[in-house]
């Protein structure tokens, strides 16, 4: 299941180690999560589902969705997507028993920063380069790495070379955490953050697991950029593990060097889709077709085109109608829809396959920003849920910032400037003499902004935004009148 | 909505539904009005313990009738409430509480009640992750016939039952205010238009005092803040709900393995303040592992705030007021889950006209003018 030659990415291995999974001795790398290395070793069914017993596989990979939860050296409730393995660990299925063993003291650590930011993808890294030059900065992260889901993008970013066009999300990845890591920025990594508390400053509990210390942090202003997950899609059989996320599969890749199966299925043909299906044609794993329920491919041309020149099919108007299998996936059923989004009778086809992608869009990860009661809509264009900003991303909270996709379902750039934008403007009152210079280059990439947003993909982008703007002033304004 | 209804009930927690079940099932035209959703209030942030341990014997007489109906009311309601009997153990930390309980436990016995004082090592027997000296206790009442129960099921099961019976709820309708002529209730004013009655039962929780202030009367009642957390499911450990008066806390193992209790919070004020805090988490989770050590492996899931309705001698208000058809159904504390049934049982006989099963004129608001005599055994 391992990927050992790819045309794009090189695996740097770490040591060989070993673990146990239910007693029997297996391999693993050092750096790779422990639901990557039982994958490897061809270990799909991870857990079971708390009423029914159902088995369930990964499906998010970015620790966002509890399906991967198991016994890790005694701890019931570890969730393996995220949890790096060790030699000698002993991972066990999830029988929610407690350890007999003492529990470890903890340690609570007081910190106290100026700006604090919640997330380090691309607009949390970019926020804490750009505030770091005015201000002390402490980034928080509950993954082992910097990057956020750029760590997965092996395709080249489109847009303007100010926003690193034509740059890999990989390398981009690696420049922006070289910069962050020049800079004077105090970085948590493994770390959760577990809860905001308004104590009449800005309040977070963070807590590092595996070193057992909880961070009570005070902080200036914060800036959320806690990203976005996976939607789930409604039909037979969508909890059977093989039924995963694209960005789940896209981790286990592009990552950790391990194939998702032989052949697979997905289901959404906008950007996400189309450039899944390239990707997994390049780690040589086959791909059956892309079904999509729109009467037109979302993503853009170029991809579209690559993919049907690679020869596989992709079926317009279309959906999964149910996935089957006993215990993992086998193979799957699409069918036409009509023009009122039934399955037309008849147009069934039985299509082989071993994993299914779903590609069919995020929705913010509001979960943290809506325990600061900043304000939180639901506005379709933007993905569902999100929290109410105005221009310079600060919410109806002050002092509380979002950026990125959990403000709004976009991309990679876009998130980059978002945060750019957040990082500056949460540092005005810190910089002294520096106050004009900072607003000058708010501008700019406000402006920058701006260009992205006009071509055809920006158009739900920039519905969204200016709802979301709008709504933000409505609100700020009824509580000035109040 | 409705222009016109019998009696129109305030609140949608546990008391309400209950009433309007009980109503219903005796031909009466009711409405009940919610400000937002079924279990909004208390009722959806509650421990849903059921203990008949009680000091005063008003208080002990209505849980242990409540319980009886608890558990025939799945077959009674048609829907299964989640009812679970593994009885509360309640810590007695010194030679003083040991007298309270010896009190207690002799007219908790008077009434009927299997209620027996136990030893620390009968402490473990009935719950081995607990620890008695982390729990600082030499000795513990146990009631087996305690116990909780789901309270959303319950009271969806009670609203269900009351809706076939042809009761009304209307949610997201919030009452505005209540018209009153010649000393007798006549109309409910809500957002969404009036409503014509001859009754209106208070049971708007810790805002019952705002209800009352809509027809001139004047509640001594405070909303008092509680938070509680809940954990994440694990194997079952122990069926007991678990209490101690002197440190507050609580604590039960739900039905499906999570960890649900609370405590007082160091930060706890008065006031409709909803946020939970940190020093409450932090002291819990703290209390958690002293009173049963393995639970410091567990992972906590959620954390919030809910009300209660504080009287000023932690007994409920219930009955008649001076203003004719304005009932009261409030001042539940920290217990108004377990006796819902029969406090809805009793109001309804009262409605109706019929022989109530047990006098309430001492839970009248008269009681106030004189000497108040508070009930001892409040937890949180
Ligand atoms: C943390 C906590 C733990 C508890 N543990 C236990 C326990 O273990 N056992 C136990 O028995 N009890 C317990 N209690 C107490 C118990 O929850 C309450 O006493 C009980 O739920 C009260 O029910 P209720 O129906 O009277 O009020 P509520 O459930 O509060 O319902 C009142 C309703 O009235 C509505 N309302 C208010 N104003 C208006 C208006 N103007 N118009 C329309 N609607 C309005 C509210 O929205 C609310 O839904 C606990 C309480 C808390 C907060
Ligand atoms: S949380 Fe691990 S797969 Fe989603």
């Amino acid at each position: 299941m391992r990927i050992i030659e790819h045309p794009i990415i090189e695996f740097k291995r770490g040591r060989k180690i070993h673990f146990y999974y239910n007693g029997k001795k297996l391999e693993a790398y050092e750096g790779e999560t422990i639901a990557a290395a039982l994958y490897a070793n061809g270990i799909k069914i991870l857990s079971k589902s708390l009423r029914k017993g159902r088995p369930r596989g990964f499906f998010c990979g970015i620790g966002k969705c509890s399906s991967c939860l198991m016994k890790v050296n005694g701890i019931p409730n570890v969730r393996t997507c995220i949890t790096l393995i060790k030699e000698g660990d002993v991972v066990e299925d999830n029988d929610m028993v407690l350890p007999e063993k003492e529990y470890p003291e903890c340690k609570f650590t007081k910190l106290n920063t100026d700006i604090a930011i919640v997330g380090g993808g691309p607009a949390g890294l970019s926020a804490a380069i750009e505030a770091a030059d005015y201000a002390n900065v402490l980034l928080i992260d509950e993954n082992h790495r910097l990057g956020g889901q750029l760590i997965k993008q092996t395709h080249k970013f489109f847009g303007s070379k100010k926003e690193k066009a034509g740059t890999r999300g990989i390398e981009i990845a690696k420049e922006l955490e070289d910069e962050v890591r020049k800079k004077n920025i105090k970085i948590l990594l493994n770390t959760s953050v577990i809860g905001y508390y308004d104590r009449g400053y800005h309040f977070l509990v963070a807590v590092d697991k595996m070193n057992r210390t909880v961070y009570e942090i005070k902080a200036g202003k914060i800036i959320f950029a806690t990203g976005a997950q996976e939607n789930m899609l409604l039909f037979d059989g969508n909890d059977l593990p093989g039924v995963y996320g694209a960005g789940g599969v896209q981790t286990l890749m592009n990552v950790y060097g391990v194939k998702p199966g032989n052949v697979g299925l997905i289901v959404g043909a906008g950007n996400v889709g189309l450039i899944l299906a390239y990707q997994l044609l390049q780690a040589d794993v086959e791909v059956a077709c892309i079904v999509e329920a729109m009467p037109k491919i979302g993503g853009y041309f170029v991809h579209a085109a690559k993919i049907r020149r690679c020869g596989v099919p992709i079926y317009t108007g279309h959906s999964i109608k149910k996935a089957y299998g006993n215990e993992h996936v086998e193979g799957a059923i699409i069918a036409k829809l009509d023009e009122k989004w039934n399955f037309i009778e008849g147009s069934e086809k039985d299509i082989k396959c071993d994993f299914i992608c779903l590609a069919v869009g995020l929705s913010p990860t509001i979960r943290l920003i809506a325990q600061t009661g900043a304000d939180i809509l639901f506005i379709n264009e933007a993905g569902g849920w999100v929290a109410l900003h105005n221009e310079y991303m600060e919410t109806t909270k002050p002092g509380i910032y979002v950026a990125g996709d959990l403000a709004n379902i976009e991309e990679a750039s876009t998130a980059m400037l978002e945060g750019k934008i957040a990082g500056l403007h949460a540092v005005i009152e810190f910089a002294k003499n520096d106050k004009t210079k900072i607003m000058e280059k708010i501008k700019e990439y406000m402006e920058d902004l701006e260009i992205f947003r006009q071509g055809y993909f920006g158009i739900r982008p920039k519905i969204a935004k200016e709802k979301i703007w709008r709504k933000y002033h409505e609100k700020m304004g009824n509580r000035r009148n109040s | 909505m409705k222009d016109r209804a019998e009696v129109v009930i305030i609140g949608a927690g546990i008391n309400g539904c209950a009433l309007a079940y009980e109503l219903a099932k005796r031909g009466k035209d009711v409405v009940v009005l919610e400000k937002h959703y079924i279990c909004y209030g208390a009722t959806g942030r509650c421990g849903a313990g059921i203990r008949q341990q009680w000091a005063t014997k008003e208080n002990a007489l209505l849980a242990k009738k409540s319980v009886e109906i608890f558990e025939r009311l799945s077959e009674e309601l048609g829907y299964d409430i989640g009812l679970r009997q593994g009885g509360y153990l309640i810590a007695i930390h010194d030679e003083e509480e040991m007298r309270q309980a010896k009190k207690n436990v002799e007219m908790q016995r008077s009434i009927g009640l299997p209620v027996k004082i136990i030893s620390p090592d009968e402490i473990k027997e009935i719950a081995p992750i607990l620890d008695p000296e982390g729990m600082e206790a030499i000795a513990a009442t146990f009631c087996p016939t305690d116990g909780h129960a789901n309270p959303f099921k319950t009271t969806y099961a009670y609203a269900r039952a009351a809706k076939k019976l042809g009761a009304k709820i209307y949610k997201f309708t919030e009452v505005k205010d209540i018209k009153v002529k010649d000393g007798k209730v006549e109309e409910v004013v809500t957002n969404r238009g009036k409503i014509k009655t001859k009754y209106v039962v208070n049971a708007a929780g810790a805002w019952s005092k705002e209800i009352a202030k809509m027809v001139g009367i004047n509640m001594p009642n405070k909303p008092v803040r509680k938070e509680a957390l809940v954990t994440e499911p694990i194997e079952r450990l122990f069926d007991c709900m678990v209490i101690s008066f002197k440190h507050g806390i609580y604590f039960s193992q739900q039905e499906e393995g999570q960890i649900l209790g609370g405590i007082p919070s160091p930060e706890e004020k008065i006031g409709y303040y909803t946020e939970p805090t940190f020093s409450f988490l932090k002291h819990m989770a703290y209390m958690l592992g002293k009173y049963a050590p393995p639970l410091k492996h567990i992972n906590i899931l959620r954390q919030w705030t809910g009300f209660y309705d504080v009287t000023p001698d932690a007994l409920p208000i219930l009955g008649e007021t001076n203003i004719e058809g304005f009932i009261q159904c409030n001042g539940f504390s920290g217990h108004g889950f377990m006796i819902a049934p029969m406090v809805a049982k009793l109001l309804a006989q009262l409605i109706c006209q019929e022989k109530l099963d047990m006098p309430i004129d001492r839970l009248s608001m008269e009681r106030f003018k004189g000497k108040i005599t508070k009930e001892k055994a409040v937890v949180g």
